[in-house]
């Protein structure tokens, strides 16, 4: 059994690394290279609990809590590519005799953490129940004097539609998805993406055509290989104690059907089956169902055939629940509570909302943005010419880590709705070519823009410095060019007359790809930059009246 | 226990009695139940998740139906004139003995000239009727006393919510989505206290308050943010505007007092100021509106600030198109030119308001 699940961890972790490095324009082809991303279930539950939808492919999460709660924790240490390499760094940091190992691997409280994490993180997600809440009498008794229908009907009727219009309309402005930030799929894409995998670049000059460079990508490597390294004194600390989704899926294995099973009688309590008990779940007493990973080394340890994993065993010998503290499970519950009221004093969402926030082209509007991003930088880690970077605080605490464009750094192909089609949760919603470019059937809504365009003419060439130049036009890549010029004779410092281009942006056209901006030779702090006012993804961030939607621009779906 | 057991093994077995609880076969309660309820969990799971799955991310960004205003406007008798003016000798402000004596005054001439000016046209009863709802939409813009005229004058509102209630109305609502803070506007224009003082409430704007309107016009094609909560249960609603001068569309009287009901970012209207205020035509139709033309800001416009800007008038203006009611106003108080007045010519052209005639004017003297 042991042998198989090698086999499977070594099937799994090959197929996301094979996932990842293909996740690039020249291999991509229609590999669902999101599909770990699209398969861990607290994303499914987040994300269903913050915007009440679940996004396509995020069923599959659903499929892994089915298996969960037929076997328990098997995604642990069979699918999980986290939970595999840690496994593996255990494996290669283990210096220990079989007592140490024996007691290593015994169960401790701090394991407990991981379920305070898990209801903190989803207590923010869900925390637009608190408003529903306040919001649902009123809706009641509203929706109770609105109806015609008459005795029962009317009543159930009432609370039916008054609760879910509470509900719709305490959905936006009061929730916030931050599992991504320790979700462990989420968390090693985002490793691989904006560290490891450039790091391994530059050592080698194998992945990428061109060197990829990620603005503090260095803090999230430090993190990826802080956990890594833990394994060496807690084997697997990331998957036992931080890890929020072995914490949701400890929840649904107490279903669980088979589990690990001892036979009192053959037990002899030498304990070696703790040797190389990867989920610390105390196989030589009664099962912590919540924590076992369901490796199945213990069954290959016991030297008496005591162990095995049985269908139905006795309820008597086992520990169904996990064991939590109640008092930090609501201190947990409250510090969820307060982190969204907290975060959102920055303002970043709405009035003080920043000009560096240049999100990619089909991104929702921002605060729905930040109830669908899981940080996962699988937009970053496909995008061709590096201009996706990961966000300190420039969109908030919230935002860390969520995909901004840094012009500097790259540009918007025109052609290109990669990253759209990669986001697993439709933080960027997919788009094709035509609603990005606003042709065919988008002809009516325009195109998709991220920002506009603006001048520093003091140190624009041939509006300060007498120098002629224009890279601006030439690259822009809209027909027509959102980017023009204006012919203007000036008389030189030396008394000759020169013939200068002056450029100028036109905001209806501009859509912020910022190519200009990557491309002006003031390289240090462009003349010409893009800032987010104008993005199309918001109504209320929009700068000309003569865009706001026409009614013939029905919603269409793209692709 | 067919295999021979080590010695452990067989204390353990006597420890237990002789029977293996390992052993034992799975009670059928539990088979049952653990089975059962697996089965159902994890199909209620995959159910949800079905029933929620948005295959396009659209499902969780649609914006709700947008509303839609009623037709507020009530149908007058063909003989009734649809504008009238009334004139009166304002309160001369010496001869009081205290401020609240004159203020007192102030009022009941105020409630005196709009109820003659009703009843020339039949009426309030031809207006508001027992049970209704009304919405009074004064224009406190900015924190200002309303002695400089850039906001309406408070007696005003006051006289027209203590009309509507003495008429049957159930409530009576002033709001405002002022330009400086709500609750200092209010307070300072004075329009918060004689609104309450009148019996009326006063609905600040929140964000909840704000819900996509279906304009479908020139400028707003489609739908935007607008002050949707006082409108909800409305039946009635009646515009109380002051008459000024404005910066951008030279007048601001009773049409563009609408424009304090839309949401952000309405500032975007400035780039096509005439074509917004003749949607405003399409969008509200009001029971009547109410131009008061007894302090008039001839300049500065909107804002003003000086008294300098002021002129004392002793005019009142009712009628049931703002259309009509703005045109006299400019031309008559303003001293503009009427076709100076561009969003005018527009709502005239639009076929949404009809220009002001004399046969459909009467002009009284209380």
């Amino acid at each position: 059994m042991v042998k198989i699940r090698r086999a499977y961890e070594a099937l799994f972790l090959g197929l996301f690394l094979f996932f990842l490095i293909i996740t690039d324009l020249r291999y991509l082809r229609g590999w669902p290279v999101s599909l770990f991303l699209e398969a861990t279930p607290l994303v499914a539950v987040s994300t269903a609990l913050t915007t009440h939808t679940l996004y396509r492919n995020l069923v599959w999460g659903l499929v892994v809590i089915a298996i969960t709660m037929m076997v328990g924790r098997v995604w642990c240490n069979w699918m999980c590519p986290f939970g595999i390499l840690h496994h593996l760094f255990g494996w290669i940091g283990n210096r220990r005799n079989t007592k140490q190992m024996i007691e290593v691997n015994r169960y401790r409280k701090i394991y407990a953490i991981k379920y305070y994490i898990l209801a903190a993180m989803l207590v923010m997600a869900g925390r637009w129940i608190v408003p529903a809440t306040w919001a649902a009498p009123g809706d009641i008794v509203a929706a109770y004097k609105q109806s015609h229908a008459s005795g029962v009907g009317r009543l159930t009727g009432a609370v039916g539609s008054g609760l879910s219009r509470a509900i719709s309309e305490s959905k936006t402005g009061s929730s916030t998805l931050q599992i991504g930030l320790l979700d462990p799929i989420a968390l090693t894409v985002r490793s691989m993406t904006t560290s490891v995998l450039p790091t391994v670049h530059t050592a080698t000059e194998g992945i990428y055509t061109e060197p990829r460079e990620y603005m503090w990508g260095w803090i999230v490597g430090v993190i990826f290989v802080g956990f890594l390294v833990a394994n060496w004194w807690i084997p697997r600390f990331f998957c036992r104690a931080i890890c929020p989704l072995g914490a949701l899926l400890g929840l649904f294995s107490r279903f669980s059907l088979w589990r690990i099973d001892r036979d009192p009688v053959r037990c002899t309590d030498c304990d070696l089956c703790l040797k190389s008990c990867e989920g610390a779940s105390d196989p030589q007493g009664d099962l912590r169902k919540s924590e076992c990973f369901v490796c199945l080394n213990c069954i290959e340890d016991c030297p008496h055939d005591a162990l095995a994993f049985r269908f139905l065993p006795r309820k008597a010998s086992e520990v169904t629940y996990p064991q939590v503290g109640r008092r930090q499970l609501m201190m947990a519950g409250l510090f969820g509570l307060l982190f969204y009221p907290m975060t959102r004093q920055s303002g970043l969402v709405k009035k003080n909302f920043n000009k560096a926030v240049i999100r990619p082209p089909g991104s929702v509007a921002e605060d729905e943005f930040l109830r669908r991003c899981i940080k996962c930088d699988q937009c970053i880690r496909v995008c061709p010419t590096n201009v996706l970077q990961p966000a300190m605080f420039e969109a908030g605490l919230e935002g860390l880590w969520t995909p901004i464009m840094v012009s500097k750094m790259g540009w918007c192909e025109l052609n290109c709705t990669l990253c759209s089609q990669v986001c697993p949760t439709g933080a960027i919603r997919e788009i094709s070519i035509a609603e990005k470019l606003g042709t065919g059937p988008f002809e009516a809504k325009g195109p998709i823009k991220t920002g506009t365009a603006f001048y520093n003419q003091g140190r624009c060439l041939p509006w300060a410095m007498d120098t002629s130049c224009v890279v601006c036009e030439e690259v822009c890549p809209v027909s027509p060019k959102a980017i023009f010029t204006r012919n203007v004779e000036v008389t030189s410092r030396w008394g000759e007359t020169l013939e200068l281009k002056r450029p100028f942006i036109d905001p209806v056209k501009c859509i912020g790809c910022g190519i200009c901006e990557h491309e002006c030779p003031v390289k240090d702090d462009p003349a010409v930059y893009v800032t987010a006012i104008g993005e199309t993804r918001d109504k209320s961030r929009s700068l000309l009246l003569s865009l706001v939607e026409d009614p013939q621009a029905q919603e269409l779906v793209s692709v | 226990m067919s295999e021979k057991l080590t010695r452990t093994q067989q204390k353990n077995l006597e420890r237990l009695g002789g029977v293996n609880p390992a052993e034992q076969p799975i009670p059928r309660r539990q088979f049952l139940t653990q089975l059962g309820g697996t089965a159902a969990l994890t199909g209620a799971a995959v159910g949800a998740g079905l029933i929620i799955k948005d295959n396009w991310g659209m499902e969780g960004v649609k914006p709700p139906p947008p509303v839609r205003l009623k037709n507020y406007a009530v149908e007058l008798l063909p003989s009734k004139p649809s504008l009238v003016v009334v004139r009166s000798n304002p309160v001369d402000s010496h001869g009081f003995a205290s401020k609240d004596e004159e203020l007192k005054a102030r009022e009941d001439q105020v409630l005196k000239m709009v109820k003659a000016a009703l009843s020339e046209m039949g009426g309030i009863e031809r207006f508001i009727t027992k049970g209704d709802v009304v919405v009074v939409k004064p224009n406190v813009a900015f924190d200002k006393n309303p002695d400089l005229a850039a906001t309406t004058q408070p007696e005003t509102v006051a006289a027209v919510v203590k009309l509507c209630l003495g008429a049957g109305a159930r409530r009576v609502i002033v709001a405002d989505n002022p330009i400086n803070n709500p609750e200092s506007c209010f307070f300072k224009t004075k329009v918060g206290d004689a609104a309450l003082r009148a019996g009326a409430e006063v609905m600040m704007p929140q964000h909840s308050y704000f819900e996509d309107l279906y304009v479908g016009g020139e400028t707003i094609k489609n739908t935007w943010k607008m002050f949707y909560r006082p409108f909800r249960e409305a039946t009635k609603v009646i515009g109380v505007s002051p008459v000024k001068d404005h910066n951008l569309c030279k007048a601001t009287v009773t049409m563009k007092n609408w424009y304090g009901l839309l949401g952000n970012p309405r500032n975007q209207f400035h780039q096509d100021i005439h074509g917004i205020i003749s949607d405003f035509a399409l969008m509200m139709k009001p029971t009547f509106v109410i131009a008061d033309g007894r302090k008039l800001l001839m300049r500065n416009g909107p804002t003003g600030g000086s008294l300098n800007d002021v002129k004392k008038a002793d005019a009142i203006v009712v009628g049931t198109d703002c259309t009509a009611v703005d045109s006299w106003c400019v031309s008559r108080l303003l001293e503009k030119s009427r076709h100076e007045i561009i969003y005018l010519d527009k709502v005239i052209a639009r076929g949404l308001g009809k220009d002001w005639r004399p046969q459909w004017t009467s002009e009284v003297t209380v």
